[in-house]
């Protein structure tokens, strides 16, 4: 059977018992037996040729640019672990369908445990690291399923989580290590890999691979300091835990390390993470076992103790160590699978897992008794069992292996381990089994019907036929896993019950009789062992996990306290580091350019601006005293414009600085007169820091450029040549505006003209309002000025009006060829038109206003757009202006241009976008005290109080 | 000449139309009640538009003088951008109609925004970048304020008006450097001077403002700030559209401009976005775990999965961008479901925003939990959902281009990250007995929470194509 079929059977196979169950609970767990069974005889039609060492491979090209390719291949390490998942499986599966009760789901039991276990052959038949990868991640995600499958969980719902989170999280690390491993080789098939144990230890991310693909698999193996998922994880029915969580999804980790054991395996590296994690995680686990009262809980931890004598097996790297760590998977598997049966056997007919309220049971289910007594005693290593074997082979290997020059540490622990492992073992077996009859058991315990005892029965039978005939039994499967292990020769080994007085034997005979002593001692060390403090894994998990919430806390409570000012604090002071950095690395060339003198006027203007900068700091929160200071500094730039030869700039500052002013002035009406103080001196001095930081980087940058010339033509010549040639005028700015850049200035006063149109249309929407009420009952928080149209002012704006607009027309006409133009001239125009608002009142100007103001925009966009236009009727495109010279009788000669009518355009366009908006901004300001009347004949009586006409 | 140049921005030109016709007949009728109506109406636009870039001429098309540039890259990040935006229209409408929030505008500025991306995408000069790009900004600041009673709406559109403000002014500070020293902001003029040896120091400080300016679109830490406000203060639709169609337009426009302007100094840049990657993948792993408000949650998650998205990028290589479009096509998709998801999440009529309510949904709604399983496993990287394949993309550019610890960084983060996404899972599955969530969803919902798990299982297969076209349009950006 092809190999993808054979991973794939199970995947495949899981939809028939979901579907199945209608037909009765036989029927589905049939359906997911034959499967399994399927699978199994496919597996093994190819035994045969790899026992002989062939390896068969099935290739399949999948995302071949990313290096993921379906290819699967079956050696002997492939067709032990594939064999005892899916052996395993089918026995599962018939013991769960004793197991479950009949409100339990079974269906879709057997469809997760399907699942499942098409992800442990996927694992253990890839040939790529990252197929290997996406089934290793598979099997957690189904395992949480099954997990979560149970409803009613009694405890350590916290426990499915942690499980999830341990092993999901060594997974991702994993991955990390795989992608090293993969780019080393130069591919992420494992074939590949497996022929370059030179390039990947010699390479320098040996190290950070190895370790990362340690954590991935301690992680899933339950190896220390990850051990303590494991009994977690036991809250699930037992033939899920008897199936993931002894004999498949732990020894995942294991197979790992024996996959990879060819290039991984041989330095100090390898030597010191792996073995030594594995001792401690062997001991450790022991001694927890030992005091543990659940049964699970018990076969748990003496599970991570036996996965840990794995691992420092895989550790030691010798070729006789792989043998033996192989064949402890077999015999491991076999006895802790029955085990978990039986204690699952007990629960299910006690009604309890808690050992010290059970005992006795040898009379009362004689069957399980002999099944968990032969099992634990191999578990113990007991002669002539298949633990013995492997046990001593282990102690064998431990005998004579030196951990940092001492030579009597690893024997010594070892062989502790071994004693505590017996211990643990005989307790199972006496504290449950032997000893009185009691008769408080929750429930009357009797042996199950055989459905239940024939998996467990089934198993043990090998512990005993492994045990007395290893070579012909487990000979040839132990041998071909162990070649695919060490990827070459094996060393001369036997498969034996009596290797003669060895040290091995010494030490196994000190461990048993400890063992033993221990059983016997166990009341009394029990209570030291409760009374002692030790450090729970539990609860240092849930420290580590609420450390890390506590940080994230403090980081999201520093960081994100929702203050705008911290978010901009942050921003700035991280572009200012990064500016920082660009200065250090780039390079700025020698100064060309010689400063500039100073003379007294730029200096008293500079001194000017920063004074009233370093006031405005100050000052800031008297709002009306911040306008002026603003104020001062737009005029001290218009002027410096006009220094430094930019009129036209200077003029358009000038004017756009006057309407933003007026335009806050109106805004102060509604607000109060200071601004409260928020800011602590702390914060203050970090915003000082921050700006006066980005105030100099900014200020140094311009002025390190401005030394240098720049490299290029710039832009300005371009337009300094063609200016009057091409447009007929000498005012470049006012050309570019007009001409070359005709097509942006007829977009932009599109857009002022909707702007203004917009203001005016909100304004009318909230003016028909409740806003308007609120506006209208407004009470000033300051006195009011009893003359509000001051005659002084009412006077000279009214004489300045003519003047002005005289002022705007020369402005506009000089336009093209001196400092001027349309844009300015609007402006001076509708500062003229905004005084007589602010002299005379707002109802005065606008009873004499006649044309509105919408319709100045619009007139003014269509004479702009018709100028435009009319370049088509001599065949140019769309504003292509022209220009020529008049002669007109009794007049110089004088140039026209079209480029003037668009300016027309502008001018028209900025009159009544400006007039508009800030007209529809002093409607918010209208109350009805103030009456429209003329406000040249104001009656000085008329704020008087008429009762009291004395009181002013 | 005029008419070629059209004939390359025509399906911006249709959308552009599309929305202002479309705002001037609700205007005019101003009903309220046509607003569904033109939220399917848009979306038939967007996807027809979707279909048309995706099938139209292939090749690279240059339009006004290199302003405008039509190459596979544009049309891949296009076709993205007007289906995720289409999708996340349709997932609105249900939600916004029954609350009340649903107005015309949405619609029109989902469309108005989406042409900004557009246009982000094919710039091929400052200008028309930072045109598209305000396009887009401004609409979106709108958006994101769009419930105007609620002051956590108000307020996050405020600050992300105003930081984004600062970052356009970066970013346009940025852009008059590189052009005063370049003497150009055609990218294909800048990328000639700059190829040079001696990079000038006007030239290095425009290329970090602008990066800068950009890393705020893109909520790269530290210019994320914005991000959990708006997310949070947002109307979860708004929210889902945050979190999709404008994060792919911001990263590709940097790549734009990285690769076409300054292709010659990937030293440099890839640098600083490598310091971006790292700070965004840790501060997202580690910020996520306190939140308990899932659209925070996902605010975070989104930083973190953008620092991974610049790994990608920090690469400067075909692949890496290659690997960079895969991520974030990967990214979107998962995002939709799990919006549509955090939609669904109810009681009595009322958004649902704590993940403690989800305690024990999975008894209740199997079909549903499980779908947001797979896509909180795929948010996570688990295998075999398909958000692994884009880590392993995005890890696997990042070592090949030298980057060796970003990419091992890049593990760790997302093995503090997965916690968060885990302790959701477990709520669902296993959390304890508390008030239930309502079991209504509307079809709309169901199906993008179902067709986006449902991808991220059968993606695996052949990712669909993207892989391909990811590669093509890499190469067509890259060269």
């Amino acid at each position: 059977m092809s190999l993808f079929l054979i991973a794939a059977l199970p995947f495949l196979g899981a939809c028939f018992p979901a579907l199945l169950i209608r037909a009765g609970r036989n029927a589905s767990a049939m359906s997911a037996g034959a499967v399994s069974l399927l699978a199994l005889i496919g597996l093994l039609i190819h035994a045969p040729s790899v026992l002989r060492g062939e390896v068969i491979a099935a290739r399949l090209d999948w995302l071949p640019e990313l290096g993921l390719n379906a290819n699967f291949f079956l050696d002997g390490l492939g067709l032990l672990f594939a064999g005892l998942i899916l052996g395993i499986g089918i026995l599962i599966i018939l013991y769960a369908r004793f197991y479950l009760s009949r409100e339990d789901p079974m269906g879709q039991f057997y469809c997760y445990l399907l699942l499942f276990q098409g992800a442990m052959v996927g694992i253990v038949l890839s040939d790529n690291i990252l197929l290997l990868l996406v089934f290793w991640e598979l099997t957690s995600l189904s395992s949480f399923l099954l997990i979560g499958y149970w409803r009613h969980l009694p405890e350590g719902r916290q426990g499915a989580r942690m499980a999830l989170i341990v092993t999901g999280a060594g997974g991702l690390a994993m991955i990390g290590g795989m992608l090293i491993l993969g780019n080393i080789a130069g591919s992420y098939d494992l074939t590949v890999i497996l022929q370059q144990r030179d390039l990947i230890q010699t390479s320098p991310l040996y190290l950070p691979a190895l370790i990362l693909i340690l954590i991935g698999a301690f992680t899933k193996s339950a190896q220390f300091p990850f051990h303590f998922w494991l009994p977690h994880a036991m809250a699930a029915p037992t033939p899920v835990s008897a199936y993931l969580h002894s004999a498949t999804m732990v020894k995942a980790g294991l197979f790992l390390m024996a996959r990879l054991w060819p290039v991984m395996a041989g330095t100090d590296a390898w030597f010191y993470i792996v073995a030594t994690t594995g001792l401690v995680t062997m001991v450790l686990g022991a001694v927890i076992a030992l005091f543990k009262d659940d049964l699970k809980a018990l076969l748990a931890f003496s599970t991570v103790s036996h996965l840990g004598l794995i691992t420092m097996l895989l550790g030691f790297g010798t070729g006789m160590a792989a043998v033996a760590a192989v064949f402890h998977i077999i015999n491991h598997a076999t006895f802790k699978a029955a085990l978990f049966m039986t204690a699952g056997i007990v629960d299910h007919e006690a009604h309890t897992r808690d050992i010290k309220r059970l005992g006795g049971l040898r009379r009362l289910m004689p069957v399980t008794f002999t099944i968990a007594a032969v099992a634990s005693l191999s578990m113990a290593g007991l002669i002539p069992l298949n633990g013995y074997l492997s046990k001593e082979m282990m102690l064998e290997e431990a005998a004579h292996t030196a951990w940092l020059q001492s030579t009597w540490l690893v024997p010594a622990l070892a062989t502790f381990g071994a004693l505590l492992s017996a211990a643990y073992s005989f307790r199972y077996v006496a504290h449950v089994f032997l000893g009185p009859e009691r008769d408080d058991y929750p429930s009357h315990p009797h042996d199950p019907g055989a459905g239940m005892w024939l998996a467990p029965a089934f198993l043990v039978s090998l512990v005993v036929l492994i045990g007395l005939f290893p070579e012909t039994v487990a000979g040839g499967i132990v041998a071909a896993a162990a070649g695919a292990v060490t990827g070459g020769d094996l060393p001369e080994y036997h498969l034996k019950l009596w290797h003669g007085l060895t040290p091995a034997f010494y030490m196994s005979a000190v461990a048993l009789s400890g063992g033993l002593m221990l059983l016997w001692g166990h009341a009394h060390l029990n209570r030291a062992w409760t009374n002692s403090p030790r450090p729970e894994a539990k609860t240092i998990f849930d420290a580590i996990v609420g450390t890390a919430t506590r940080i994230s806390r403090i980081l999201t409570d520093r960081l994100h306290d929702g203050a705008l000012t911290r978010y901009a604090a942050i921003f700035v002071a991280f572009t200012l580091g990064l500016a920082g950095y660009a200065w250090l690395s780039g390079t700025l060339g020698p100064q060309t350019r010689a400063p500039l003198e100073i003379a007294a006027l730029p200096l008293i203007g500079w001194i000017g601006v920063i004074v009233s900068t370093v006031l405005m700091v100050a000052f800031h929160r008297r709002r009306l005293l911040a306008l002026i200071l603003m104020g001062v500094v737009g005029l001290v730039v218009s002027v410096s414009f006009n220094y430094l030869s930019a009129p036209d700039l200077a003029l358009t500052q000038i004017s756009v600085e006057v309407v933003t002013i007026v335009l806050m002035l109106l805004a102060l009406n509604f607000m109060p007169k200071e601004t409260p103080r928020e800011s602590s001196p702390v914060r203050k001095t970090r915003d000082a820091v921050l700006s006066i930081g980005a105030g100099l980087g900014v200020g140094g940058l311009i002025y390190a450029l401005m030394r240098r010339d720049f490299d290029l033509p710039t832009i300005s010549e371009y337009h300094l040549n063609n200016s009057y040639s091409g447009g007929g005028g000498t005012n470049v700015v006012n050309v570019i505006l007009v001409d070359f850049r005709g097509f942006d200035t007829f977009g932009e006063i599109t857009v002022l003209g909707i702007a203004a149109i917009v203001i005016f249309a909100v304004t009318q929407a909230v003016l028909s309002g409740p806003v308007r009420g609120r506006l209208l009952n407004r009470k000033p928080d300051a006195p009011q000025s009893g003359d509000a149209h001051p005659l002084m002012m009412v006077v000279v704006t009214r004489m300045m009006m003519p003047v002005a607009l005289m002022v705007a027309a020369f402005i506009f006409f000089r336009g093209h060829n001196l400092p001027g133009g349309g844009f300015i001239a609007g402006l001076i125009a509708a500062i003229a038109v905004v005084m007589q608002y602010m002299a005379s009142g707002f109802g005065w100007a606008a009873e004499r206003q006649h044309v509105p103001y919408h319709g100045i925009i619009g007139s003014g966009v269509l004479v702009a757009a018709v100028t435009g236009m009319g370049a088509w009727l001599a065949g140019e495109p769309f504003l292509t202006s022209a220009f020529g010279y008049v002669h007109l009788p009794g007049l110089e000669k004088f140039e026209l241009a079209t480029a003037a009518l668009f300016d027309l355009g502008v001018f028209l366009a900025v009159v009544g976008a400006v007039m508009l908006a800030l007209e529809s901004f002093s409607r918010f300001a209208w109350q009805p005290g103030i009456a429209p009347e003329h406000a040249m004949d104001i009656n000085p009586a008329r704020d008087l109080d008429p009762k009291n006409p004395e009181e002013v | 000449m005029m008419q070629a140049d059209l004939t390359v921005i025509l399906p911006e030109i249709v959308l552009a139309v599309y929305a202002m016709l479309a705002l001037i007949g609700a205007v005019y009728s101003s009903r309220d009640d046509l607003a569904p109506a033109l939220v399917w109406l848009t979306t038939a636009v967007m996807a027809g538009l979707a279909v048309w870039i995706a099938t139209g001429t292939g090749g690279t098309r240059i339009a006004f003088g290199g302003m405008f540039i039509d190459d596979g890259f544009a049309r891949f990040s296009k076709v993205a951008i007007l289906v995720s935006a289409a999708v996340v229209l349709v997932m609105s409408q249900d939600y916004m109609s029954r609350r009340g929030i649903l107005r015309f505008e949405y619609p029109i500025l989902v469309a108005l925004t989406s042409v900004g991306m557009m246009v982000m995408v094919s710039a091929g000069d400052l200008m028309s970048l930072y045109m598209g790009l305000e396009l887009h900004s401004l609409a979106l600041y709108v958006v994101a304020a769009l419930r105007r009673d609620n002051v956590k709406s108000t307020e996050a559109g405020l600050k992300y008006f105003v930081l984004g403000a600062l970052s356009s002014g970066l970013l346009l500070y940025g852009a008059s450097l590189v052009y005063g020293y370049a003497g150009t902001t055609v990218f294909a003029g800048i990328v000639q001077t700059v190829s040079q040896d001696d990079l000038s120091l006007g030239l290095l400080f425009g290329l970090v403002f602008l990066i800068s300016g950009i890393a705020f679109k893109v909520s790269a830490v530290p210019f994320h700030m914005w991000t959990p406000d708006v997310y949070e203060g947002s109307p979860t639709p708004v929210t889902a559209f945050f979190a999709t169609a404008p994060k792919l337009a911001a990263m590709a426009m940097l790549a734009r401009i990285l690769y076409d302007a300054f292709g010659g100094i990937s030293g440099d840049w890839g640098q600083v976005l490598a310091l971006l990657s790292l700070l965004s993948m840790f501060l997202g792993a580690v910020a996520g775990i306190a939140q308990r408000d899932i659209k925070r949650l996902m605010a975070y998650s989104s930083i973190a999965h953008m620092g991974y998205a610049l790994m990608g990028l920090a690469a400067g290589t075909e692949f890496g961008v290659q690997a960079m479009l895969i991520y974030m096509a990967i990214y979107i998709t998962m995002n939709v479901g799990t919006f549509a998801f955090i939609l669904m999440m109810e009681r009595d009529g009322r958004p649902v925003t704590d993940i403690r309510a989800l305690n024990l949904y999975a008894r209740r709604e199997p079909g549903k939990a499980l779908a947001m399983l797979i896509l909180l496993f795929s948010l996570a990287g688990v295998p075999p959902m398909l958000g692994f394949f884009g880590k392993f993309y995005v890890l696997r550019a990042a070592y090949e281009g030298g980057l060796i610890w970003l990419a091992v960084a890049g593990v760790i983060a997302s093995v503090i990250g997965a916690f968060y996404y885990i302790r959701i899972v477990y709520y669902m599955y296993f959390g304890d007995e508390g008030e239930e969530l309502d079991t209504r969803s509307s079809p709309a919902l169901w199906g993008a929470l179902m067709a986006c798990a449902a991808a991220m299982i059968l993606g695996i297969v052949n990712m669909f194509g993207v892989e391909a076209a990811a590669a093509a349009a890499a190469a067509t950006l890259v060269n």
